[in-house]
């Protein structure tokens, strides 16, 4: 519990830094000529993401790595990703319309990735209930496991399934080198840093809830087992 | 493999004898068309018909998930479902054997609500029969490959009915855009689009391989 203590405090500390200079660099940044400032949510919609497919992409990695090694922390980690991975991209589905209306003039279109993250949000959203309505830890972990699995798998699949029913992308292309304005590269490049110290933070006490609820549990059944 | 043809037998005899699955699953059906008439009537022009293969599918779709709801329920008596699991054999092929009788009957449901379906909706399904079929059975293929392996976790949760389509609906739009897509063309134009029946192949074998290979360890106890 101690080093749990320690790494908080220091991605805690991180967290604060980053978060500070990142807000000053927003307040700072040039206003975008044809946007005006709602373009500045592109400095908090573009993390967030990050955050969302980490957080994903470590549910279904340790989710088959539980199923491996059946070692009870790995689940640990499933879920706690899970949960910080559906903050984020409820984050990313908020800040996105607000963006959307103001640039396209509407909340929401079919857009390729705007569907595929919706459907990926689902998934997660039906892991966590998943968890919630499974009884037991072990076998919560294994079905959770499996679903988390299944979720990965079929995202290649939705891409090309809502290509196909001509979901054309109006969605701005994936930024690349040198494609950010003078004075965006900081606040964009610490929104980055943010998001990954905020998403580190929150797993680091996710997973801390984690490891109390187990003890606890383990502590109830030795105490039951001594009465019984 | 003897596991498989046992299992697919075991379940098609119970069925036969109570039919108590394929009745509430036509019923169902049924009044999903009926319903889906009365909320969007077609109109006139292919235009205003341009959503109908998609009502179909809405159909197909409620009544495979209320199929898959029953396929480990009746396991739960007598605790057939701990035995299935004890039973000496490789559990990829009970999984086959489970998912193969919800596909039988998901089949004979499907023909009946596709019967209703050109009967209310005014369709001339005849000559495109035997293509509409082979999707039908492409679409339910998937469904019931990923639908038997949720529904084995779905029904030893709490609110297992409610469970299995949250699993379910979303893993599903491929399964759903593929068969929509050949089955509006196949419907409207008379021809099969090549790259939405690639799709339904390509979903359908990675659910099969997926669904064979973690059904080891769904059936744990």
């Amino acid at each position: 519990m101690k080093r749990n203590t320690k790494l908080l405090r220091a991605t805690a500390g991180c967290l604060a830094a980053c978060a500070g200079l990142w807000a000053f660099f927003i307040w700072r940044a040039p206003i975008d000529s044809m946007q005006g400032p709602l373009q500045k949510i592109l400095y908090v919609h573009v993390p967030c993401v990050l955050g969302a497919y980490l957080g994903f992409a470590l549910t279904a990695a340790s989710g088959a790595l539980y199923l491996w090694r059946r070692d009870e922390r790995f689940d640990r980690l499933s879920a706690a990703s899970a949960e910080v991975g559906v903050l984020f991209c409820t984050l990313v589905l908020l800040t996105g319309p607000i963006w959307a209306k103001g640039t396209w003039g509407r909340w929401w279109t079919w857009d390729l990735r705007l569907t595929l993250t919706l459907l990926l949000y689902l998934v997660y959203v039906s892991y966590l209930l998943l968890r919630s309505f499974t009884e037991g830890s072990e076998r919560a972990a294994r079905f959770a496991a499996v679903y988390a699995i299944a979720g990965l798998t079929v995202i290649p699949l939705n891409y090309f399934a809502i290509d196909l029913a001509g979901g054309r992308t109006v969605h701005p292309e994936n930024l690349g080198r040198g494609s950010l304005g003078a004075g965006m590269g900081a606040p964009f490049a610490l929104g980055m840093l943010t998001a990954f110290a905020a998403f580190a933070h929150l797993l680091v006490r996710r997973l801390e809830v984690g490891a109390l609820r187990a003890a606890l549990d383990r502590a109830e059944a030795e105490a039951m087992r001594r009465e019984a | 493999m003897s596991a498989l043809y046992a299992v697919l037998w075991k379940d098609l005899v119970s069925e036969w004898r109570s039919r108590d699955r394929l009745v509430a699953m036509g019923v169902f059906s049924l009044l999903v068309v009926v319903v889906l008439y009365l909320a969007a009537p077609p109109g006139v022009g292919p235009e205003a018909r341009a959503h109908v293969p998609g009502l179909l599918w809405v159909a197909y779709l409620f009544a495979g998930v209320l199929g898959l709801n029953r396929a480990f329920a009746t396991e739960l008596e007598n605790e057939a479902l701990s035995l299935l699991a004890l039973a000496p054999v490789e559990r990829g092929f009970v999984f086959l054997g489970k998912a193969l009788a919800s596909f039988v009957l998901l089949l004979v449901v499907q023909l009946a609500t596709a019967i209703a379906f050109a009967l209310a909706f005014d369709l001339d399904l005849w000559p495109v029969a035997g293509r509409l079929a082979g999707v039908a059975a492409l679409g339910a293929a998937g469904l019931c490959s990923v639908g038997t392996l949720f529904s084995a976790m779905a029904v030893r949760t709490q609110y297992r009915e409610v469970m299995l389509p949250l699993l379910l609906l979303p893993l599903l739009v491929p399964v759903l855009l593929g068969a929509v897509r050949a089955t509006n063309a196949l419907l409207l134009e008379g021809t099969l689009p090549w790259p939405a029946l690639q799709l339904l192949l390509v979903t359908d074998g990675v659910f099969a391989i997926v669904s064979f290979l973690t059904f080891e360890v769904v059936l744990d106890e």
